[in-house]
């Protein structure tokens, strides 16, 4: 495929091809580095799903803001002098110059240092040099109303930020849907939610999707690609036998993998993967009985995880020193494109905010031992993604469908069940064993926005007499 | 986290913490000479790849800290991001990678890559102890992997407290602060 209407009789398949591919299970090598397909990408999946922006632990006094991006769109997601969380296209109205060239800060206007037009955090217009002379005053340009552009959407769960690109899309509670259920885990556990740092920030040659698809449920590879982590004693589970034991969970836009713990109760499953008593009764608040029955009675503790389309999450529990001690960390990150074959990570570390002190110390230990830029489980893992990304740029992955279908018989059957509700009291469709289900139901949404055009807003245009599609300019 | 408190290694709480005194010692003096040739021998033994012998080099209480780096606007007083790092390291967890890379299946450094640490702008700076020696430097890691993708190139300053132990030195402290705040790097299974 090289365009949507495949291209002047070219032998490739077309993008239904395509489609109806992934949705068997087997996945076209070249969508891992593919111009055409990326540029579908932009369009239908950034353009359309809701994006995570930030939390709002990172921005938490009035004027506090982070710059972020969604592909290529700039976004100052700050905190306005009244609380509220925004996000405004970093893009002045008169001649388009980023009013903020910082990543982070403190801020109670933005001036663009082209002109020096300046904003209100709130995204208000308030300076316009010589506005009289040059304008005509209010009457020729009215100040009032004009703001940076709004992202069309903006919405947050548990303190998570999200923005839409499509004011028509879904509400966030229903994009999100029951993978909330398993957010909870990694963001709420406490009434006080978690605390952000970071992100650290680098860059792969990798295409976007295989980080979101490994984290979503990929068992399979942490025996092999993580072996040495378990050789030199950092972290104990990812042994191939004890692996295959977890579940696979894909509930709403998301899903994720977990562990199978030995016997015990909700805390004493809790305290072995480290947490402190403390902690423990904090989460008995915070989450319902059927969150605590998933660990407590299921007896699987979540690991990583991906909501749909670039954002992931991962909770293990290594050794941090020479004693037997474990320590859990969380960590948060997104796999922002650069290009079909380039992938910013942003991984942050994230903990209970109410913590002790001296838990979030050795958790961010832990933290930085096993992931993000310096992580001894992420440097094995990238090696493998830059490996196929560059592979998938040549002419013979068009001729390779990758098999995908792993936990599917040939006929379509499910090698494994699906858990029932008394196995596993967590929302949507659970399976222990390694498989590729949650793989699949990524790409499936994947395929599922790729095929289906996004509406493109008209333009929002500045002055007191905007122009509008269809309108004539008095 | 405070953002006054950006640039302070969350962990690392126990380093040492002896700082330099006056101005740079001419490049003719003794312990100039010796800090600089430390320098140059690590980096031999990091393009090398012999990591066990750079972990006998380092003080049992080392603290091995590299900071994210942030873009701030000038005057907002800091410019790393607060309660991060790339690498907030004892001991222990330096000696934990090194051992990884000692398995055999650090995939990401098999094949190994080709390094090279090129360090320049040394300057040395007595602290208030006759023991302890600052070294600062700037280094530039060239790192080049199999042969279809670019290589990748870190940029950084370092600064270093130099114990003296016995006939020679060993780092107890480095403070590594990278040039850039997005790394090109695909990782960080390298030190600097």
């Amino acid at each position: 495929m090289t365009a949507a209407n495949g291209s002047g009789g070219s032998p490739e398949p077309g993008l239904s091809d395509l489609v109806g591919n992934v949705r068997n299970g087997m996945i076209p090598a070249h969508i891992y580095n593919d111009r055409a397909v990326f540029e579908l990408e932009a369009e239908r999946v950034f353009g359309r799903s809701w994006i995570f922006v930030g939390h709002e632990s990172e921005i938490p006094a009035p004027g506090d803001y982070v710059v972020r991006r969604v592909l290529k769109d700039s976004f100052i997601v700050v905190r306005d002098e009244a609380g509220q969380v925004r996000a405004h296209f970093n893009m002045c109205l008169h001649r388009g110059m980023q009013v903020c060239r910082a990543e982070m800060g403190n801020a109670s206007h933005f001036r663009c240092p082209y002109h020096g037009w300046s904003y209100r955090n709130d995204g208000r217009l308030v300076g316009l040099p010589f506005h009289q002379d040059a304008y005509g005053g209010e009457a020729g340009f009215g100040r009032k109303n004009q703001r940076l552009l709004p992202a069309p959407k903006l919405d947050t769960y548990n303190g998570l930020i999200f923005i839409c690109l499509d004011p028509e899309a879904e509400p966030l509670p229903d994009f999100l849907g029951d993978f909330r259920f398993y957010l909870d885990y990694y963001t709420k556990q406490s009434a006080a939610g978690i605390e952000l740092r970071g992100p650290q920030r680098w860059r792969i040659k990798a295409n976007w999707k295989i980080g979101a698809e490994n984290f979503a449920g990929d068992m399979y590879h942490t025996p092999q690609t993580h072996a040495s982590v378990v050789e030199i004693g950092l972290f104990r589970e990812p042994r191939a036998e004890k692996r295959k034991d977890g579940a696979t969970y894909w509930a709403g836009s998301g899903g994720g993998t977990t562990y199978k713990l030995p016997p015990g109760t909700f805390a004493e499953r809790l305290r072995y993967v480290g947490y402190p008593d403390q902690m423990i009764e904090q989460m008995k608040q915070s989450w319902s009985a059927a969150q605590q029955r998933v660990i407590g009675a299921d007896g699987f503790m979540i690991s990583a995880a991906s909501l749909y389309p670039n954002m992931s999450f991962v909770h293990n529990w290594p050794r941090v020193g020479t004693s037997e001690d474990v320590l859990p960390f969380i960590s948060i990150r997104q796999w922002q494109p650069v290009s079909e074959n380039e992938t910013e990570v942003l991984s942050w570390f994230a903990v209970d905010a109410v913590a002790p002190e001296e838990f979030k110390k050795l958790s961010y230990k832990a933290y930085l031992m096993c992931f993000g830029s310096s992580g001894m489980f992420e440097q094995d893992d990238v090696e493998n993604w830059v490996s196929l990304t560059s592979t998938a740029g040549g002419s013979m992955a068009r001729r390779l469908l990758l098999n995908s279908r792993m936990g599917l018989l040939c006929d379509g059957a499910a090698v494994a069940t699906a858990l029932s509700a008394a196995q596993f009291a967590g929302p949507g469709s659970a399976r222990v064993g390694y498989s590729e289900h949650n793989q699949r139901a990524l790409l499936n949404r994947w395929a599922d926005d790729i095929a289906t055009p996004v509406p493109c807003p008209g333009p929002a245009g500045t002055g007191s007499a905007p122009m509008r599609a269809g309108e004539v300019p008095a | 986290m405070t953002r006054r408190e950006a640039g302070r290694a969350v962990l690392g709480g126990s380093a040492p913490a002896q700082q330099r005194t006056g101005r740079p010692l001419p490049f003719g003096d003794d312990r100039h000479l010796q800090a600089h040739q430390w320098l140059v021998d690590e980096a031999y033994l990091l393009d090398s790849g012999e990591y066990e012998s750079w972990l006998d080099l380092l003080a049992d209480d080392i603290h091995y800290h590299m900071p994210v780096r942030v873009t701030t606007a000038l005057g907002a007083g800091f410019d790393t991001a607060p309660g991060m790092a790339h690498f907030d390291e004892d001991k222990y967890s330096l000696s934990r990678r090194v051992a990884r890379f000692m398995t055999e299946h650090a995939w990401t450094e098999d094949p190994p890559s080709r390094q090279r640490h090129f360090v320049t702008n040394v300057r040395t700076f007595a602290t208030q102890d006759a023991d302890h020696l600052i070294a600062e430097s700037a280094v530039l890691l060239f790192r080049s992997r199999g042969d279809v993708n670019e290589a990748a190139l870190v940029s950084a300053g370092r600064e270093d407290l130099l114990r003296r132990a016995g006939p020679g030195w060993l780092l107890a402290r480095r403070t590594i602060t990278v040039d850039e705040s997005v790394i090109r790097m695909q990782n960080l299974a390298v030190f600097l």
